[in-house]
């Protein structure tokens, strides 16, 4: 297998010694079929042990390990290195904190996806003796792209608004809320739609599309939080008319 | 030395950990339960699963059938009460999840569309395309999100148990972030930490499955059990080992050697008209025993065969295998509608664990587990595909309840012997962290475990080089007090964490190899070129395997048998 | 050099543990690759607020008698005013793309029983309505009909 040599320049930082983020270069030789991520572990096992970054699946289903390369979002263990030239640039995921090196604060987002009540509501539990709900393969597909999302916020930092306006409830947490409001079996809308409209407003997105541009697992939030603003709307216009049930 | 209090504190945060979590706060009114992992819940492992989970849903079924099919698929190791218990629970298990927003994927009059399996005798493993893991660890998590007395623990990596008086009060854990030991004291203590496929150099797992929890509990004097029992799932990629789902042959897949043969139905490998849909170990022997035949298509990482979809149509691959369509494509440079995708066995499940009864009880009061962590033992020697989510479900239920139970009429008892201790394992990880003077590298060590799990507990074993197996583990043991690190930051300092995992593993790769060792027969997935029979004679009980500082000690604990009496396992 | 995002971006509520370093917005914003596109479109705001003075210029001469409305239309007849209106022109036939190509996307598959026609029968739908009520203005303003 012919071997090349890549440079990767890697965002060191540490807050125990370092002021601010500063940039280390290594010389990789990389394989042909190699993803980003493998470069960087090479780097970690070989070279520099004390280099910290995150990865588990490496099968882009556990959404660990998204990063800046060459300056976009990129889901690592899914990027070929055969996608770029000699020089390499990995950074930590823009729009968020910098924890360590190539490792961000995730808790915010931890968060944002908490406020959108992310679990079936409905007014009456139904219990397991009675089986499962009925829900058609045309129920299912109104939410199943949505609900697609690894939770590995390459979204978040493509989206320039989350960059601008830190209450945006960002698009992985609005897709999220929107797949239990387009769920047959969730009747919990109007409480989601009053989060949609309230402080982390889902009206604050300004249509960059880049969120889906960049999604690696095709869930296309942009679709879901524009949807979401008509779905908010009409939420708002019907309750003038809707007496709705207390619960 | 900060201590947190809780009523249970939970370690993990897959599929049998938030399910704990969530029968525990069900369980009680008003107890606390921590749920400390080493990842955010969603990164667990469960999250990769793909076929599916099973229970019986069809009218053309029962409970029989399915208790039938596990026991046989065990090779009459798994223990019948558990296994009844187990089918009687699953339905209910998989429809609570639903109601928790599981999308399972449907028929065409809104119930739950089944697919067959290995080993299943008809169409019983629920599936949500071909994402079952993702999808029932994000219903599964989300759905923990609306109870404020589940008290998340994110990026925490628990190093020891806290024991006193006989019974575990809590935890040591490590802050990755932070870099500080805290306790993490609780009056029952749940395991769900996953198993150890990282020992191996070519596995499906991720790189935290690393066995930390069975290790926490193997110090801490709870023996291991069935460790020799390792399944190698028969199809994933040759190099990267990325797990490419039982589904495809559920929907029809075939399985070709290099002359284009489906060997499975024109040689007897034992699978009968089951063909492609037999059992894991029978399915992995046949290949290995393809490629050693000279049978096998050369590649860039050794030898493979072909796992044919090409017949099954684009339309049908899209919508039931659209992930695996996508995987074959990014990480094999396959598209699967038309040609075969390359495969070969790779390591995949533990079947031992943490030595529990059928509540999730070890031996060491309040000290609980469930998941792939346990052998309580549903799965024997062997394990059905779809089998293990259920397990995770009905298990880490049970544990969960189990644990309230306990915890209710247990006092929490004094802290002091607990600070002691957590206050040692901070002492200890501060000067580990400081190892600057070492002569050898983690990665290189972690490589010769690799190397030398391979070659002595591989898909055939023989007494010789699982002896040697032994003694190159126990030399490896020694030679970690001599690694060098280079990371002294206190902050998310993931080098360390890997030297604690690189610790973890050695302990249960040791218990792996002295009890494969000693299994002088072939039983599941344990075979031996010395030892082809299967022994019930002599050999029918569960291995145990405790820590000893002069090197494992075994004993052996009964199966429980039942009404399915053992016989010889043909399909 | 990357731009710095707003120092709270993504910050959880309780302040952070460690020290952080501040989040950094993605390093082709706002003028670098599709970017760009986000940037412009943003940008054609300042081009409506123009229009919209002009607008109201002409309405008040509208109101002002023959003589000042006479004033503005040769005002508006001056190349540097044409220039502008076809920029502005530009402007909206831009951004209404880029809308129209978002719009069959951001409908929601139901709203109660109601469902939205199919995305490319859509997409097409609105650059009909689109030219038809343009056509149909511009006939009403060169005085075709009334």
């Amino acid at each position: 297998m012919a071997e090349n040599r890549k440079t990767f320049v890697v965002t060191r930082f540490d807050p125990d010694r370092d002021e601010a983020p500063r940039k280390q270069s290594y010389e990789v030789p990389v394989q042909p079929d190699w993803k980003v991520l493998d470069g960087l572990n090479y780097i970690k096992d070989e070279l520099d042990g004390s280099l910290s970054h995150r990865w588990s699946c490496r099968m882009a289903v556990c959404g660990s390990c998204g990063m800046m390369v060459n300056g976009k979002p990129s889901l690592t263990c899914k990027d070929p290195l055969s996608n770029y030239g000699d020089k390499v640039d990995v950074a930590p995921l823009a729009n968020f904190p910098v924890v360590r090196d190539l490792v961000i604060d995730l808790d915010g987002f931890m968060e944002k996806l908490q406020k959108v009540k992310p679990w079936i509501i409905v007014a009456k539990e139904k219990a397991v003796e009675e089986g499962t709900y009925r829900q058609s393969p045309e129920e299912l597909e109104y939410f199943r792209q949505f609900s697609m999302c690894i939770n590995c916020m390459l979204c978040y930092s493509a989206c320039p608004v989350v960059g601008n306006e830190p209450e945006f409830l960002g698009p992985a947490a609005i897709a999220l809320g929107h797949r239990y409001n387009m769920d047959s079996r969730d009747e919990g809308q109007h409480e989601r739609n009053e989060v949609f409209r309230g402080e982390g407003t889902v009206f604050a997105c300004s249509y960059a599309n880049e969120c889906s541009e960049v999604c690696p697992k095709h869930v296309d939030p942009a679709a879901a939080v524009n949807q979401s603003k008509i779905n908010a709307v009409i939420d708002w216009a019907t309750s003038f008319v809707v007496p709705r049930g207390g619960k | 030395m900060e201590v947190i209090r809780h009523d249970i504190v939970i370690v993990g945060g897959g599929g049998a950990g938030i399910r704990a979590a969530i029968a525990a706060v069900e369980a009680s009114p008003d107890a606390s339960v921590a749920m400390v992992s080493k990842v955010y819940p969603m990164r667990s492992h469960t999250v990769s699963a793909e076929g599916g989970a099973a229970a019986v849903a069809r009218s053309d079924d029962s409970l029989e059938m399915h208790g039938y099919d596990t026991v046989k698929g065990s090779d009459f190791l798994g223990d019948q009460d558990v296994i009844q218990y187990f089918v009687e629970q699953a339905p209910k298990e998989l429809t609570l999840l639903e109601h928790w927003g599981c999308p399972w994927s449907r028929n065409e009059d809104g119930t739950v569309a089944t697919r067959a399996f290995g080993g299943m005798s008809t169409k019983r493993t629920w599936y949500a395309a071909d994402k079952v893991g993702f999808h029932m660890l994000h219903s599964l998590f989300q759905h923990s999100l609306r109870f404020d007395r589940i008290v998340r623990y994110d990026e925490q990596f628990v190093t020891k148990l806290l024991v006193d008086g006989g019974a575990v009060r809590g935890v040591a854990s490590l802050d990755v972030r932070e870099g500080v030991v805290r306790a993490i004291l609780g009056r029952a203590v749940i395991l769900a930490t996953g198993g150890a496929g990282k020992i191996f150099p070519f596995t499906t797992n991720g790189n935290i499955k690393t066995g930390d929890g069975m290790a926490l509990a193997y110090r801490a004097g709870v023996p291991l059990k069935d460790m020799e029992f390792v399944q190698y799932h028969p199809t994933g990629l040759p190099g990267t080992g990325i797990l490419i789902t039982e589904a495809t042959r559920g929907e029809g897949g075939h399985l070709k050697n290099a002359e284009g043969e489906r060997f499975l139905v024109t040689r007897d490998y034992g699978v009968g008209t089951k063909a492609e849909l037999g059992p894991r170990d029978m399915i992995s022997r046949a290949i290995v025993q393809e490629i050693e035949a000279g049978r096998g298509v050369k590649g860039p990482y050794g030898e493979y065969v072909h796992l044919d979809l090409t017949h099954l149509g684009e339309a049908a691959i899209d919508k039931k295998l659209p992930m695996v369509r996508e995987l074959a494509k990014i990480y094999a440079g396959v598209d699967p509608v038309y040609e075969p995708i390359p495969i070969r066995p790779v390591v995949h499940y533990m079947m031992g664990g943490v030595d529990t009864d059928i509540d999730g009880a070890t031996s060491l009061p309040g000290l609980y587990a469930a998941g792939e962590v346990a052998c309580v033992s549903l799965n024997g020697a062997n394990r059905l595909g779809s089998n293990s989510l259920t397990e995770c479900l009905v298990f880490g239920a049970r544990a969960g309840r189990e644990a309230v139970r306990y915890a209710a009429g247990t006092d929490a008892g004094g802290e002091a012997a607990s600070r002691q201790q957590a206050e040692e394992e901070s002492a200890r990880l501060a000067s580990a962290r400081d190892a600057r003077s070492g002569s050898e590298k983690l990665s290189q060590l972690r490589r010769e475990l690799n190397r030398t799990m391979e070659s002595g507990c591989g898909v055939y074993r023989e007494q010789a080089s699982m002896d040697e197996t032994v003694r190159t583990l126990a030399q490896l043991k020694q030679r970690m007090s001599e690694v060098r690190l280079e990371d002294s930051s206190t902050v998310f300092n993931t080098e360390i964490t890997a030297a604690l995992e690189l610790d973890n593993m050695l302990e249960v790769a040791e218990a792996l190899a002295v009890s494969a060792a000693h299994r002088r027969e072939s039983r599941g997935a344990h075979t031996r070129r010395d030892a082809p029979t299967r022994d019930d004679h002599n050999y029918l009980y569960h291995t145990l395997c405790y820590y000893d500082a002069a090197g494992p000690r075994l004993g052996r604990k009964d199966v429980t048998l039942g009404k399915w009496v053992p016989e010889e396992r043909k399909y | 050099m990357a731009r710095a995002s707003h120092p709270h971006a993504m910050a959880p509520t309780r302040p952070g543990r460690t020290r952080t370093a501040a989040p950094m917005m993605p390093a082709q914003f706002p003028l670098s690759g599709r970017y760009f596109t986000y940037t412009l479109f943003g940008a054609t705001g300042a081009l409506y607020l123009l229009a919209g003075l002009v607008a109201l210029r002409v309405i008040w001469a509208l109101g002002s008698g023959p003589a000042a409305w006479q004033s503005v239309m040769t005002q508006l007849a001056h190349p540097l005013y044409v220039l502008f209106h076809l920029v502005t022109l530009a402007a909206v036939i831009f951004v209404g793309v880029r809308f129209f190509r978002l719009f069959p996307k951001a409908q929601p598959a139901k709203i109660g029983p109601a469902k939205p026609p199919p995305q490319p029968v859509l997409h097409v739908m609105l650059y009909v309505i689109w030219v038809a009520v343009s056509g149909g203005l511009a006939l009403v303003l060169a005085g075709g009909i009334f």
